[in-house]
């Protein structure tokens, strides 16, 4: 049976194929776990009860205290009448995103165009495509949202989906162009980015048309990032962003199943972060008055410029997850390599 | 051989006058009329060093500790330990400077990190080198410290040793969260906020540490940095250069421990020459220990601080945790309920306390203190140079297991955020998760860990390729086993030890080996045994 | 060979190279001259690598490059020099006796005696000597630590229950800009510090305090406050209470202040009662109101002392 054909010790093959098999493994788990990649996408899982965030009623403008700030020009009004915009979302302080207190305005038969300053353009998309959008909608939104887009069943209960009136298009563009809405796991605490289904051009049709059904503000952001103060957005993200998103942007789970997504995601466009940081999507706190059309754009511009392409000229970024990552690494592929050397080095009677 | 009374007149006569051993042998006799180093010398050249692969792993700290030196001795000159605000200049053409923080208000000590990291060649590297190497620094101890324990090598006459280790352990702790801190970067500042806090925490004496150590409220008068650099520069690595050479001067003077197995005793060690061998390999290791702090200082980012900005006790970033070494104390700070008791006027924060004070000094006094607790629980006060196989002392294993484990968990629960965004698991789920781990996981590797070792020492030549078994069946359809003739490498052959011979034929090594290749038993004074 | 040189008696033996039937070493150690060219080849490359870090020092290219060149260079330099060490030198298996460590009986006996024997001089001739320097010793152990105790300050004292907030203090975001009736929309969050105290330390660290807008009008946190948190404007310390991280995470629909240290969870409704993590206490709520100008503003500083817990927190309170 087992004839004398073995060699007589073992050969080399036997002991590097041990450590080298460890080795890699160790690299190649250390680097799929820990290289970018790490943020909350794909639809989630976990299922708790939301709470409804059920907005209040349209209300007329609150009056402002008689000291509206200083330097409030009278908005340039080109054009026939704005007609009446829903402006509770936004704040009346100079340039932060409410049309009747920013530097210019143009409106159109009754309907708001677009507003701004020199930092954020805001276009709504044109009323004429509201028709298009109601298509769209009743396909894609009206099963959870109510055929009025008012949060009410086709029996009159509560939909799934809250009430979409009133709030605005750069809401409705946000949601649907980052792939959030339609929403696929309805029980979901949080819907997740994923591909979109429907295409920018249509998300804007789907956003005149609930804005027709009652004109909100903000409307569609557009930063312009060339004049941009990419040190002032990095001092504004340190204080308001990174506390969810990661100082890295690095998204993160946050109470309850909710999480921050990653900023990393290279989808993520300089309008989408715009119109996030005005509407406070899901659990995202809403800045309005507390930073202005200049004060987002420069957090835009840091986004896009160094959290979505980070300098790192110190070799690979381990995820931008911090020391949780780099201890791995230094004990796997550290101690754990110059182990293996010390394998190879010494006995192993 | 005495040096030659006559002058020599040409060069010949003077190479002939140095004596058979040359310039070398002239130094020698120089230094040994000063210093009488010839009889020690040589008994330290013949040193023998047990080969087995698990004794390095205390090279792995040495080594990396060496590095560490190195490469701070380089940050030193560059580094401005000073926590004033100076506001940090980048023109928008400069490549050697991080532009999105031009114009901001920093502290000296980032702005000059960060100088180190762009401005200054190699400055990057070298700071990555110097952080990675801190935290092999660590790992490696933990690692020399496990096998320490493991073989029970602690044991009498060693338990000095054994603490030496335990303090250098701590100090490299402290040294490494000192050392990170330095900065003053977003992050770490973080961390100096939550230490700050927790030594504010121990009754009676804690508002006073805080206070004196960071001169007032937290943060002081900003001379926690150059402190903490002076310590993290001049004091800690002091302590710990003696200890280390308190560390190697023990295991000279006691030898190192060494497995059980042919020819090794209670009273030998067997194992490779210091002169040349010891030396060449781990001389040789010096330089991969350095090569790999330098392939992942090239390759693997660690601590950008630019990204992070300069500290700002209203700035916080989220997933934040400290470096690993610091890691079990984070896990154990998020997983504590929050039990504060006030009373009488007085506060003790428990849920501060507990996980970060007095947790911490059991496991260190444990540690310290195990040598002895172990000689009184087995009552073994023997004399042991010879190491135990972890399976042999299944009670201790299985102790040691749980503490790793025990460890492990905690360091694991410091990432509950990052799990809980990995694994799409809500993070209060992760939290409740990891307190009741922390609590079952050890007890259970204990259990696993006693059960293997138990099960290993039954079987014999565990480890070993085990002889084939035929299986036979008769006509009757009875089976039966025959064990199967020995393979030829079944057979361990291995060389009776022989004391290193006072001088060696160097011929035979340079030129003769070629003789030897074709399988000769070696030359005079050397048996083969055959088990 | 000179007239001089004199052979020493002692026979030379031959040391072996390696155990050539040692399992562990292979054939490496029956082919020495195949290992010394491998060997070999490894240092030339080493050098070249080595040589090549020279090179990207001087051109200052990248971190990776100088790091990879002396990295490899370094590794292939110490490869080659341990396989040398393993293969081509004497590894024996040799053996070096242990000389006892303890010494006899007899040594330890006059060790001991010498200590007993002559200590007793000290303690049975000159007890009153030996007591007055161990008490001038001792003496000089405890005021050596004045220095660096008392030198060292300054004493906490109530420092740390104390902020900047006044009654009347403006609250400012960090630009220095007040704030107003319109500044924040339902859900949004600043951090606020006092007027005059933006860019401090002591603002940062202490006085921090982040401003949530919960609704639109008045809503009572808890019994007692129904004036602190006018027009939904509500306010609380954002030095965490576990143990002083700024609380700047906040969950805008389920109205949450998540510590982004150690994940306490506050709820901004019932004046931030933590509901989850570590953390002992509320975060204190600062009571606002809107000033003359209809600017917020304090309406008094904090009603207990902020962040973590401490020996005598609640004496100051």
């Amino acid at each position: 049976m087992p004839g004398p054909h073995h060699p007589s010790r073992p050969t080399r093959r036997h002991r590097v194929f041990l450590p080298g098999a460890l080795l890699s493994v160790a690299t190649l788990g250390g680097l799929a776990l820990f290289f970018p990649g790490t943020g909350a996408e794909g639809a989630t899982t976990t299922t708790t009860t939301t709470p409804a965030a059920t907005p209040a009623p349209a209300t007329t403008p609150t009056t402002s205290p008689n000291n509206t700030p200083a330097s409030s020009l009278k908005p340039t009004a080109k054009g026939s009448t704005c007609g009446t915009v829903n402006l509770k979302g936004v704040s009346n302080v100079y340039n932060t995103g409410n049309p009747n207190n920013s530097t210019f305005k143009h409106c159109s038969g009754g309907h708001i165009v677009s507003y701004g300053s020199g930092a954020i353009t805001y276009t709504n998309p044109p009323t004429s495509q509201a028709q298009a959008g109601k298509l769209l909608f009743d396909q894609t939104c009206s099963s959870c949202h109510g055929s009025q887009a008012n949060g009410v069943g086709p029996n009159g209960q509560a939909s799934i989906g809250p009430n979409l009136q009133g709030v605005g298009t750069a809401t409705v563009d946000f949601w649907i162009t980052t792939g959030r809405m339609p929403a696929v796991n309805v029980k979901a605490i949080e819907a997740e980015r994923k591909p979109p289904v429907l295409t920018n051009a249509q998300a804007l049709q789907v956003a005149a048309y609930i804005n027709s059904l009652d004109p909100a503000v903000p409307a569609v952001p557009t930063p312009h990032l060339n004049a941009a103060d990419v040190s002032d957005g990095a001092d504004l993200f340190s204080l308001n962003c990174a506390a969810c998103h990661t100082i890295t942007g690095a998204g993160d789970a946050l109470a309850f199943g909710t999480n921050a997504p990653t900023l990393n995601n290279k989808r993520v466009t300089p309008q989408q972060i715009a119109e996030a940081i005005r509407i406070g999507p899901a659990n995202m706190p809403r800045f309005s008055g507390n930073l202005s059309d200049a004060q987002v754009r420069d957090v835009v511009a840091y986004v896009t410029q160094n959290i979505q392409h980070p300098v790192n000229p110190g070799g690979a970024g381990l995820g931008g997850v911090g020391p949780v990552a780099e201890g791995f690494v230094a004990l796997l592929l550290g101690v754990g390599g110059l182990a293996l050397i010390c394998f190879w080095i010494g006995e192993r009677s | 051989m005495s040096a030659p009374t006559t002058t020599p007149r040409t060069k010949r006569q003077a190479k002939a006058a140095l004596g058979p051993y040359g310039r070398a042998g002239s130094i020698v006799n120089d230094l040994d009329d000063r210093l009488g180093i010839a009889k020690g010398g040589r008994v330290f050249l013949d040193k023998i060093f047990p080969d087995h692969w698990s004794f390095m792993l205390g090279e792995i700290s040495l080594y990396s500790f060496v590095v560490l030196l190195a490469t701070g001795v380089f940050l030193s000159l560059y580094f401005v330990p000073s926590a004033s605000q100076v506001v940090y200049h980048c023109a928008a053409t400069a490549t050697n400077c991080y532009h999105p923080l031009n114009g901001q208000r920093v502290s000296e000590a980032f702005s000059s990190t960060v100088n180190i990291s762009f401005g200054v060649r190699g400055g990057l590297l070298v700071r990555q080198m110097h952080h990675w190497s801190a935290d092999i620094f660590t790992g490696s101890i933990i690692v020399h410290m496990a096998r320490i324990f493991f073989t029970g090598a602690f044991r009498k006459p060693r338990e000095l040793n054994w603490i030496i280790g335990v303090t250098m352990l701590t100090l490299a702790i402290f040294e490494g969260f000192i050392g990170y801190s330095l900065p003053d970067d977003l992050i770490s500042g973080t961390g100096l906020r939550i230490g700050y806090s927790i030594a504010e925490s121990i009754p009676l004496v804690g508002t006073y540490l805080v206070t004196f150590l960071w001169g007032g409220q937290f943060p002081g008068t900003g001379i926690i940095i150059p402190r903490f650099y002076l310590i993290h520069v001049l004091i800690i690595p002091l302590v710990l250069l003696g200890l280390i050479g308190a560390h190697l001067t023990l295991l000279v003077a006691q030898k190192h421990t060494q497995f059980a197995g042919e020819g090794r005793t209670e009273t030998n060690v067997v194992g490779s020459p210091m002169f040349p061998t010891f030396m060449a390999k781990t001389t040789g290791f010096l330089f991969m220990v350095t090569a790999a702090c330098a392939l992942l200082g090239a390759f693997a980012q660690i601590n950008p601080i630019w990204q992070f900005g300069s500290y700002d006790a209203s700035k916080i970033s989220y997933a934040v945790q400290p470096d690993w070494y610091m890691g079990w104390l984070d896990g154990a700070l998020r997983i504590m309920p929050s039990w504060e008791w006030t009373g009488w006027g007085y506060t003790i924060p428990f849920e501060v306390l507990l996980p970060a004070v007095v947790f911490p000094g059991l496991i260190f006094t444990i540690a310290g203190i195990w040598p002895a607790m172990e000689r009184r629980m087995t009552g073994d006060v023997m004399l042991h140079n010879l190491l135990d196989r972890p399976r042999d002392r299944p009670k201790r294993t299985a102790a040691g297991a749980a503490m790793l484990a025990l460890l492990f968990t905690l360091f694991a629960a410091s990432s509950t955020d990052v799990l809980a965004n990995f694994f799409h698991i809500s993070l209060n789920e992760v939290l409740w998760f990891f307190r009741i781990a922390t609590i079952v996981v050890p007890v259970i590797v204990a259990a696993l860990a006693y059960q293997i070792c138990l099960e290993m020492q039954g079987v014999h030549g565990i480890g070993r390729r085990k002889r084939a078994v035929v299986v036979r069946r008769s006509a009757d359809g009875e089976y039966s086993t025959v064990a199967s003739d020995p393979r030829p490498d079944d057979e361990r052959t291995e060389m009776d030890p022989e004391p290193v011979p006072e001088r060696i034929d160097v011929e035979p090594l340079v030129g003769g080996a070629v003789a030897a290749s074709n399988g000769a038993p070696s030359p005079t004074g050397v048996r083969q045994v055959t088990r | 060979m000179s007239d001089d040189q004199h052979e020493p008696t002692r026979t030379k033996v031959p040391m072996p190279i390696a155990a050539f039937d040692d399992p562990h070493l292979g054939d490496a150690a029956r082919n020495p001259q195949r290992v010394e060219a491998i060997v070999g080849g490894i240092f030339v490359l080493a050098i070249i690598f080595i040589a090549g870090f020279g090179a990207a020092y001087w051109q200052n290219w990248d971190p990776w490059i100088l790091g990879g060149t002396i990295g490899a260079g370094l590794f292939l330099l110490g490869f080659g020099l341990t396989a040398w060490g393993k293969y081509l030198m004497p590894q024996g298996p040799f053996v070096e006796e242990r000389h006892v460590l303890a010494s006899s009986t007899e040594e330890r006996d006059l060790m001991s005696a010498a200590l007993v024997e002559r200590t007793a001089v000290v303690v049975k001739r000159r007890k009153l000597l030996g007591g007055l320097f161990a008490l001038g010793a001792g003496i000089f152990g405890i005021v050596a630590l004045f220095p660096l105790l008392r030198s060292l300050g300054p004493v906490p004292g109530d420092t740390l229950a104390l902020t900047n907030w006044r009654k009347g203090t403006r609250l400012v975001d960090s630009n220095g800009r007040p704030v107003h009736l319109e500044t924040l929309v339902v859900g949004g969050i600043m951090t606020v510090y006092p007027r005059g105290m933006v860019n401090t330390d002591e603002g940062q660290a202490t006085d921090q305090t982040v401003l949530i807008r919960v609704q639109r009008t008045d809503f009572t946190t808890v019994p007692g406050r129904e004036t602190w948190a006018p027009a939904g404007y509500v306010a609380y310390s954002k030095a965490c209470t576990h143990l002083g991280c700024p609380v700047g995470l906040y969950e805008q629909e389920l109205e949450l202040l998540v510590c982004p240290c150690h994940q306490s969870m506050f709820n901004v409704r019932n004046g931030a009662v933590p509901q989850f993590g570590p953390a002992p206490r509320p975060l204190p709520q600062l009571p606002l109101t809107f000033d003359a100008n209809g600017y917020l503003a304090a309406q008094a500083g904090y009603d207990q002392p902020v962040g973590p817990g401490y020996w005598t927190r609640s004496n100051t309170t």
